[in-house]
């Protein structure tokens, strides 16, 4: 018997910034090279996936104002799902902190799905595994390091 | 040292002991007081078997009283700041050829790993703040799954209110996971106090603000439909009763009417708005009607029933306002009787002329349930707790009702004894209003330890047929079903 009357799904979770996500699904070979040498390539793997249908659809911000929807995302994708773990790699990326937003689009219907009171029904999860509460985690929790090289980075969704 | 010296430092010792409110109330607590009604406990409880007091359970007597109910409170980090925000804790109480045994166990909920984690209260709850560390992501991050238990075929459900059910083992009382009507459904909210027809058919509500679904299951648990309404108010609905034909939703004066945190603290109480009583036609929700009556406050309602001259009729667990739940229910477990007016049993009638009369048993009345045999259909008793003296905190005694002569048959445990809801068992072959027992559980304070009862529901006030008594005390719970052998 408790906060059930949350924000609607229009301030819960940066919603706006999910159906974001979809909108702008590029294809995996497409993207933004940086203007300084290129010096690091992440590949991001989902994994723990449940549901073997529908895509992963995330983007990956290089600035907490990016992040937090001012900004665009360095990159946004939409990663088929074919099994428990899926991955994509994002070149041309310059050392320093990223962080990642993303859902499992499990219908493949190219939004998130809510219920009838605007919760969201499809898992979506951040880089750190990071939690927020009544909202997407933070800056501060889900931001981690890309060094210079291959970065490799794994989230847990379903 | 020597014994002189030793027993004079011990004396000492207890003096200062005597000095610290923390230290008490665990005094109090373990001299009898009430509060070892709402303590802790820290750990599940594997199957035992109970103590048999006296007397004896009837031969044809043979199934499991699951009982929800909070048991977990404070944290060396920060405590829960409402009786409600405890974690869910469910029992079974198995009776077989006269024998009793208790199993209980901790529902596995995102709350009591996160809190467990954070060594702290940090789930925001009824009555408790978010604190930091929280993790919410959906409602049911927030699910303490703490307040009554359902049976939906081979599987148990244990309730909260503003979430998904939580799915447990039946034997094990392992948790299973959340349970989900259909994906597009997920932590759709469902009410702890489903209404179930005698054939089996569910019917629920679950509640966001003025808006609502209605949640039809067939029996066994499966989705028949879950179909949206609007209330007229943005009410705190914990209840909703219903006839064989009609869904009937009382909106309180107690509104939603801006958003705080924590939950309890977004709702005011309005006296002036009057009570609104929403009958809606099961078969066509366009076909409704709304009575207007006057204001109180309640959590729990008994079954309804259609006369024959079209009037409703139900009873209701009034209060005069929402204190206990913001105010005596705060205090309850920082080992405070904060006392209110008490809730007074009353049976409400819907009149067809559209007037509603409100007649009182007269006496404090709380957790009312029925024969479930009669669930929707014209009946007549209903067993319900009361207090034996009016300066007892929480209640001590068993009572049963009986609208017809508006006499009201009672059992007093005692100022010692602290009673839980009482559940009716039906006889096996037997098909009268309430042939059959009365099943529950109570707290024996002097004890410290939880006792399980057996009486005839018929003669309440001759006291338990049979009494048990477990070796540990588990702190009291808010309902429960029987599910026979």
């Amino acid at each position: 018997m408790t906060t059930r009357r949350m924000k609607t799904a229009a301030l819960f979770l940066s919603i706006a910034t999910l159906h974001g996500l979809a909108m702008a699904a590029l294809p995996l070979d497409v993207a933004h090279a940086q203007e300084a040498p290129a010096a690091a390539s992440l590949t991001i793997t989902f994994q723990g996936i449940t549901k073997a249908s529908g895509e992963i659809r995330g983007q990956l911000f290089s600035s907490e104002a990016s992040y937090g929807g001012k900004g665009e995302a360095v990159t946004v994708f939409a990663i088929p799902v074919t099994g428990a773990s899926v991955s994509v790699t994002v070149p041309g990326l310059a050392p320093g902190q990223y962080a990642v937003k993303a859902f499992h689009d499990v219908d493949g219907d190219g939004k998130m799905g809510a219920n009838p009171f605007g919760m969201p029904t499809e898992p979506y999860a951040f880089s750190n595994n990071a939690k927020g509460a009544f909202g997407p985690a933070p800056w501060s929790a889900a931001a981690f390091e890309v060094a210079p090289g291959e970065a490799a980075h794994a989230i847990t969704i379903d | 040292m020597n014994r002189r010296s030793f027993l004079t430092a011990s004396a000492a010792a207890l003096a200062a002991t005597a000095l610290s409110p923390d230290l008490l109330h665990a005094a109090a607590a373990s001299a009898g007081g009430w509060t070892l009604a709402v303590a802790d406990v820290e750990a599940d409880i594997p199957r035992q078997t109970l103590r048999r007091l006296h007397g004896r359970a009837p031969v044809d007597l043979s199934g499991t009283l699951f009982r929800n109910g909070p048991a977990k409170f404070h944290r060396p980090g920060g405590s829960a700041g409402h009786w409600f925000d405890g974690d869910g804790m469910v029992r079974a109480f198995r009776v077989n050829e006269g024998q009793a045994t208790l199993t209980a166990r901790f529902l596995d909920t995102n709350k009591r790993r996160v809190d467990s984690a954070a060594g702290a209260v940090v789930t925001p709850g009824f009555g408790t703040p978010t604190g930091k560390g929280a993790q919410v992501a959906s409602n049911d991050d927030v699910n303490p799954s703490n307040i009554s238990v359902m049976q939906a075929g081979g599987e148990m459900w244990a309730l909260w209110e503003t979430g998904s059910p939580m799915v447990f083992d039946p034997v094990t009382l392992e948790t299973k996971g959340l349970h989900t009507f259909r994906p597009d459904l997920a932590h759709m909210p469902f009410l702890a106090h489903p209404r179930v027809e005698p054939n089996g058919r569910v019917w629920n509500l679950g509640l966001f603000g003025k808006q609502a679904i209605v949640w039809r299951l067939a029996p066994g648990g499966s989705l028949e439909a879950a179909e949206p309404i609007e209330l007229p108010r943005a009410s705190y609905i914990h209840d909703f009763t219903a006839t064989e034909r009609h869904l009937v939703i009382v909106l309180q004066p107690w509104v939603q009417d801006h958003f705080a945190m924590p939950y309890m603290n977004s709702l005011t109480w309005k006296p002036e708005l009057g009570t609104q009583i929403l009958v809606v036609d099961k078969a066509d929700f366009s076909q409704r009607r709304i009575f207007d009556a006057p204001p109180f406050f309640f959590f729990h309602l008994g079954d309804a029933w259609e006369e024959a001259d079209g009037a409703i009729r139900f009873d209701a667990a009034m209060d005069v306002d929402a204190s206990f739940a913001t105010v005596g229910a705060v205090g309850i477990i920082q080992g405070k009787d904060i006392r209110g007016a008490d809730p007074q049993l009353g049976l409400i009638s819907l009149k067809p002329n559209g007037s509603v009369d409100i007649t009182r048993a007269g006496l404090v009345g709380e957790f009312p349930r029925t024969d479930p045999r009669f669930a929707g259909a014209n009946r007549r008793h209903t067993v319900h707790l009361t207090k034996g003296a009016r300066d007892r905190p929480l209640m001590q005694a068993v009572a049963v009702t009986d609208w017809k002569t508006q006499k009201t048959d009672i059992h007093d445990f005692g100022p010692s004894q602290v009673v839980e809801e009482m559940v009716f068992v039906p006889r096996p072959g037997s098909s009268a209003e309430f042939d059959g027992w009365l099943m529950g559980t109570s707290i024996n304070l002097l004890a410290g330890k939880t006792e399980l009862h057996l009486f005839d529901a018929r003669r309440v006030s001759a006291g338990p047929l049979a009494s048990w008594q477990a070796d540990v005390p588990l702190p009291v719970t808010f309902h429960g079903v029987f599910v026979p052998s």
